[in-house]
């Protein structure tokens, strides 16, 4: 009885500090550490004095599907880690929900997709999408080379899955890099995040 | 003279109001045999495009429009079950579907408006929007020019995106065929009762002397709604998005004469926002659009929701109700435990033997609040939760199961534990002795919680919509009731020297004890199998045969260090294996089981709220069960009351919809309408009359034929009222 008791109240405290937690713009991002689709460590910190670019993905999502089969967010990738931006791809979804991918099956997806990112860090458990609260897929961050958060939410302005709306979007993530490259304030630094919800497990 | 016109009046009046009955039957029974309510009697001049997952189609309310007159038209989905379309504001994923209309030359279309949408949770994100059908009306306008007798067509191109785990957008043409009527001539009316029951639920402006504003508060905004008489529930829907925390638990607090709504804000909002654009939406269905401004309203009513007195009542009530839980069957087996301890404890001093009244009493109290704060605590957290959540968990329905089952053997005679050693007498070491105590508290409590007594429903309604403070206090006073039989024994010795000496016998008794505790092991087999499948059960029904083997080592080498560490382990091996069986083959065995299992005669529809408001839009009475197996009174009701031919028959016949809202397994929707409804666990019974504007009459938690038929009876009589009063207008 006591333990479970204790157990329920252990799922309790999880349950309320996931909720309580949030990503605040300007706010330092909260670090992470996980497993790129290479094998390889990935923390967040380690990045400190670049930008970087949090994107979530879930490459079965028609939201996703529009960025890239229109080769919008690979042009996006290249251009800005051309530009020195470390470029870190999610992948939020359990085990057997849509998107979910071995790390074989995403370097296949990598490399079909010409994508180019960083790195594509597997997140299954939801580790990360819980503590950036990242709801969509895509939903994207920019951080800046201290380490705080300056741009959080859509991809673009356009909320649709059309590919014909892309020409016509005004990119958030674009306009938050160039301008704070500049040294300037972000304009638009939140934004609500579209496209489908990120598909973690129970 | 006079009186003799008056005489014909009346009958006029009866008759009409019966023939109005009979079209009302007529109708009704036209629409019962359809599976959806509402379009029962719709009829379209538009066939649907299938999509996946859906089914869409502009219908209009009549065929025809006079040229400079306007037509109500709408854009209606049918859903698959579990599928969804957004509101305009979808939460936190999601679209709303959108029309663009190419209309010919003279004729127009109001924007679409969006009836009121249901909170839906997904994982730790709240989306807002609408499942199993829903019509989106549109008004459109003919010009003067329009020539009487020609045909035009609105063609409209839609997208939408419908989802349940995964999302699929789609997009159809559609046209609607409109002829254009010349002055005198009235086309077919199609499916004018569909859409009007969907702008029944569009949002209105408050009424005059209703009064709502918002305040800042430190995580977000105090919404207050006046409506002039008490809120029992409400829900909040953001117009706007990026300002509230969409999925974070919205605390209502009724006022006196409206009621007060705390919602998180979204994290990023950088200041608070001039206004607050939002809908109010009342269990009820009434449904304000509000453009909140900061600043408090009216002061009537604000601060603390009831007055000391209320509270005091409702805990009088819910002291009653747990000392009237002693009688229900549940705590049966505990009080044979507790009985037994009384007994062979009436020959110690009178100290001790209050002392353990007390333990006893802090066992039920101490389990009370650890319930109540973990279910307060996964409501902060933002989910819906009520009484007896602890029970829709297969894995504590499980460890409840072994716990007892292992209980019983011991009672039984198959090996002596601490807690069971009541035969052992008054020599028992006084710690251990306290401990049982506490323990047969926790297990009364335990035990307990599947069965309400009467004015329990009301009282916990009551306490989980209160600040936390009076929670506690209204269950403390529901623990003191329950604890209270025991408790005046243990204190008043005159009492106990009526109870037989302990001797011989008091081993046969307990032995004995273990026969209705057995008896509630298979029940909680039952429930287990209801909520994780017959296929886990296999992992139960093992957990039983190692806890036998460890009970048998134990028995067979008593007070051997080695032999309680043997039966620790297969205990511990005991109770993995059925959780680890509900995980594995649970949820798709329950699906099923849950299906034919629970709902039990066919005569019974499962619930929606849409189902509900289909009925009541249609001014058809409903009987709503909220229902558990787990929940032993429920099931009791059913078997005894609600299940028997006589009153089956009598419930056919008053021409009354049956829904059961079966919350064996965790689920928000069942949990909002209960909030709604001032209520939160099981059973409740909620009866509408059908007539618009009339509250709902919640029936009492324990059953009787004669209540059913009363209920009846009342029913009967309110719409007879109705009739005949809103005859004489129906005439004009």
């Amino acid at each position: 009885m006591r333990r479970l008791l204790s157990n329920l109240s252990l799922a309790v405290l999880l349950l309320a500090s996931v909720c309580a937690y949030a990503v605040r713009v300007g706010d330092p991002a909260p670090d992470f550490t996980g497993t790129d689709s290479n094998d390889k460590t990935q923390t967040l910190s380690s990045y400190k004095g670049k930008y970087v670019v949090l994107e979530w993905t879930n490459r079965d999502c028609p939201y996703t599907r529009k960025h890239y089969s229109s080769g919008n967010m690979q042009s996006l990738q290249k251009e800005w880690t051309a530009k020195g931006v470390v470029w870190l791809t999610i992948l939020s979804s359990a085990p057997g929900q849509e998107g979910y991918m071995t790390a074989s099956e995403e370097n296949a997806q990598i490399a079909k997709v010409h994508a180019a990112p960083t790195a594509a860090i597997l997140d299954p458990k939801g580790t990360i999408g819980h503590e950036y609260e990242a709801k969509t897929t895509p939903h994207m961050f920019v951080i800046d080379p201290s380490g705080n958060v300056i741009y959080a939410g859509a991809i673009d302005d356009h909320p649709t899955d059309d590919v014909a709306d892309i020409k016509i979007s005004k990119n958030y993530v674009s306009e938050a890099l160039t301008q704070a490259m500049a040294g300037g304030a972000v304009s638009t630094s939140y934004t609500r995040p579209y496209g489908c919800s990120v598909k973690y497990g129970e | 003279m006079v009186w003799g016109r008056d005489l014909f009046m009346r009958l006029f009046g009866t008759l009409n109001g019966f023939r109005l009955l009979v079209v009302l039957g007529l109708a009704l029974g036209l629409r019962a045999g359809a599976a959806d309510v509402a379009a029962g009697a719709a009829e379209f001049n538009t066939t649907p495009v299938s999509a996946p997952h859906l089914s869409v189609q502009l219908i209009s309310a009549r065929d025809g429009v006079h040229p400079g007159g306007s037509l109500q038209a709408g854009l209606y989905f049918k859903l698959d079950p579990g599928w969804h379309v957004y509101w305009s504001n979808a939460g936190d994923s999601g679209e709303p579907p959108r029309i663009k209309w190419a209309l010919p030359e003279g004729l127009t279309a109001d924007a679409m408006q969006f009836p009121v949408p249901q909170r839906l949770p997904l994982g730790p994100l709240m989306d807002y929007g609408y499942e199993g059908e829903v019509v989106f009306p549109v008004l459109l306008h003919a010009a003067d020019s329009l020539k009487a007798g020609t045909k035009v067509e609105a063609a409209a191109k839609v997208d939408w995106l419908v989802c349940r785990e995964v999302c699929i957008p789609g997009k159809a043409s559609l046209t609607l065929p409109i002829s254009v009527e010349g002055a005198g001539t009235r086309g077919k009316v199609l499916a004018q009762g569909l859409i009007q029951s969907w702008q029944q639920r569009l949002p209105q402006a408050l009424p005059a002397g209703g009064k709502a504003g918002f305040a800042s508060t430190p995580t977000g905004f105090r919404v207050t709604v006046l409506t002039g008489k008490k809120e029992s529930a409400a829900q909040f829907f953001p117009f706007d998005e990026s300002q509230i925390a969409n999925a974070a638990a919205q605390v209502v607090t009724p006022l006196k004469d409206g009621v007060q709504i705390d919602i998180k804000r979204d994290e990023n909002l950088k200041a608070a926002p001039a206004t607050l654009h939002g809908l109010v939406v009342f269990p009820d269905g009434r449904a304000f659009d509000l453009t909140l401004s900061p600043g408090a309203v009216g002061g009537a009513g604000e601060g603390d929701s009831s007055g000391f007195a209320e509270i005091l009542r409702i805990a009088g009530l819910a002291f009653l109700g747990g000392l009237i839980l002693n009688l229900m069957p549940c705590v049966f087996p505990v009080l044979f435990i507790k009985g037994l301890a009384l007994v062979q404890s009436s020959g110690e001093e009178r100290s001790r033997m209050r002392a353990h009244g007390l333990v006893y009493t802090l066992g039920i109290v101490a389990s009370f609040w650890a319930v109540v704060a973990v279910l307060l605590a996964l409501r902060a957290g933002g989910r819906q939760f009520g009484w007896g959540f602890q029970f829709q968990s297969p894995t504590f329905v499980a460890v409840m199961a072994m716990l007892l089952f292992f209980l019983a053997l011991s009672l039984a005679g198959q090996f002596e534990i601490g807690l069971t050693l009541t035969s052992a007498g008054g020599s028992l070491a006084s710690r251990q002795g306290y401990s049982g105590s506490f323990f047969t508290g926790v297990l009364a409590m335990v035990v307990a919680t599947p069965c309400t007594a009467p004015f329990m429903g009301a009282a916990i309604g009551f306490a989980l919509a209160q600040s936390a403070t009076v929670t506690f206090a209204i269950f403390t006073a529901l623990a003191l009731g329950l604890a209270a039989p025991y408790l005046l024994l243990s204190f008043n010795p005159a009492w106990t020297r009526l109870l037989p000496k302990p001797g011989v016998w008091m081993e046969v008794l307990k032995q004995a004890t273990a026969v209705p505790i057995f008896a509630t092991v298979i029940w909680l087999v039952w429930v287990f199998a209801q909520a994780a499948g017959v296929n886990a059960l296999i992992g139960l029904l093992g957990g039983f045969l190692l806890l036998a083997i460890a009970g048998w080592v134990l028995g067979r080498w008593p007070l051997k260090r080695a032999a309680s560490v043997v039966a620790a382990l297969v205990g511990l091996l005991a109770i993995t294996l059925p959780i680890y069986a509900a995980d594995k083959y649970g949820s798709v065995a329950a699906a099923v089981t849950n299906a034919s299992g629970v709902q039990g005669p066919s005569t019974w529809e499962a619930f929606t709220p849409q189902l509900v408001e289909g009925y009541r839009a249609a001014g058809k009475p409903v009987l709503v069960d909220f229902t558990a197996s787990w929940c032993l009174s429920c099931q009791v009701n059913e078997k005894v009351v609600l299940d028997r031919d006589d009153v089956q028959k009598r419930l056919r016949d008053s021409g009354i919809a049956l829904v059961r809202a079966d919350w064996t397994r965790h689920d928000e929707t069942i949990a909002q309408t209960l909030a709604g409804l001032g209520r939160s666990g099981v059973p409740t019974y909620v009866l509408y009359s059908g007539v618009a504007g009339e509250e709902p009459k919640i029936l009492p938690e324990v059953l009787t034929t004669g209540i059913i038929f009363d209920a009846l009876d009342g029913l009967k009589q309110a719409k007879q009222a109705n009739l005949t009063q809103a005859n004489p207008s129906a005439k004009e």
